[in-house]
């Protein structure tokens, strides 16, 4: 773990160099975490029971509870795009979760936090053109078309502070974290940082995801009505 | 060398003021939670959602300590002026 991202390996593809940096192969850690935990689902709820005892509860629970979660911030009529904000959820909570195990999270790289606030900003227009067609065009235009270039930068500075918000508090526990580790001597960085891991990967991890799935599904829900 | 070390700690300087605007950040969100706690004590049956409201308005508030810290980081460790300044120098 440090300040800098570090580049891996570098791949030539058809003349094109691909830099495979540490953040491309911890989400590919994560990708692979989240997929073998959904197949494991998958396999063990084959037989679906109506009552559900053992691993299904706790499944039906976590789905059931980010499900209401969702119609109470999206409301009843968008309550379809939930799944790719429970992915979202999923993905935040276990990349910042995995840096307890030292190894530097993905979100604390703008290029992954930018691409996710940037599905956001797209699912926001498409959703907003779905559901108030012209309405949603003319929005840019209230209260009176000299007002377009302001609602033009609102928009646009909804993406980029969600992707900076996120980023940069993963960033500032990784900074704190690789410093303690290079400033201390040995003997007390056992035992110690894990107070501090706690801190700044868990607690504010968790809140930092609460706070991006429930700030898209504001904007998004602020786009359609 | 001697204009870059001035300018390395000018820059030094600029992130230690940049980051000053925790003040007025902490502020902000000590009156946003402060005003929870006091709707929360007149309300106590409306805690959730007067709490998760806190949650949005604490994330708000924090974006201006955030762009702070970001611009102080992109200050000492990817300041483009500084290699201007030392290709200036080389030449």
């Amino acid at each position: 773990m440090g300040l800098n991202i570090d580049n891996l390996w570098v791949i030539n593809v058809a003349g094109i160099e691909i830099w495979i940096t540490e953040t491309i192969f911890y989400t590919w850690i994560i990708m692979l975490f989240l997929i073998v935990i959904a197949i494991i689902v998958r396999i063990m709820l084959r037989n679906f029971k109506e009552v559900p005892t053992g691993i299904q509860n706790l499944i039906e629970a976590a789905v059931e509870s980010f499900d209401n979660f969702a119609i109470n911030s999206l409301g009843e009529k968008l309550t379809y795009i939930s799944p790719w904000f429970f992915m979202v959820f999923a993905f935040i909570l276990s990349s910042s979760l995995f840096s307890v195990f030292g190894i530097r999270a993905p979100t604390a790289d703008f290029a992954t936090t930018f691409a996710l606030a940037l599905a956001t900003f797209v699912i926001m227009i498409f959703i907003g053109f779905k559901h108030r067609k012209g309405d949603y065009l003319k929005s840019f235009f209230s209260p009176h078309p000299i007002f377009f270039p302001l609602n033009l930068i609102g928009e646009l500075a909804k993406p980029i502070s969600l992707s900076f918000r996120l980023f940069g508090n993963m960033l500032y526990g990784t900074i704190i974290l690789t410093l303690y580790y290079a400033l201390t001597p040995l003997f007390v960085q056992i035992g110690i940082p894990a107070l501090l891991h706690a801190f700044f990967d868990v607690v504010f991890g968790v809140l930092q995801t609460y706070i991006f799935v429930i700030l898209s599904l504001m904007y998004v829900r602020s786009a359609a009505e | 060398m001697k204009e870059l070390a001035i300018a390395i700690g000018m820059v030094h300087i600029a992130a230690a003021i940049a980051l000053l605007n925790g003040l007025l950040t902490t502020f902000g969100q000590a009156k946003v939670a402060a005003q929870a706690i006091e709707s929360i004590a007149r309300q106590p049956e409306a805690a959730d959602s007067i709490r998760s409201i806190m949650f949005i308005g604490l994330a708000l508030g924090e974006t201006s300590g955030i762009y702070g810290l970001l611009i102080a980081i992109i200050m000492l460790f990817a300041n483009p002026l500084i290699n201007t300044l030392i290709s200036l120098i080389s030449n």
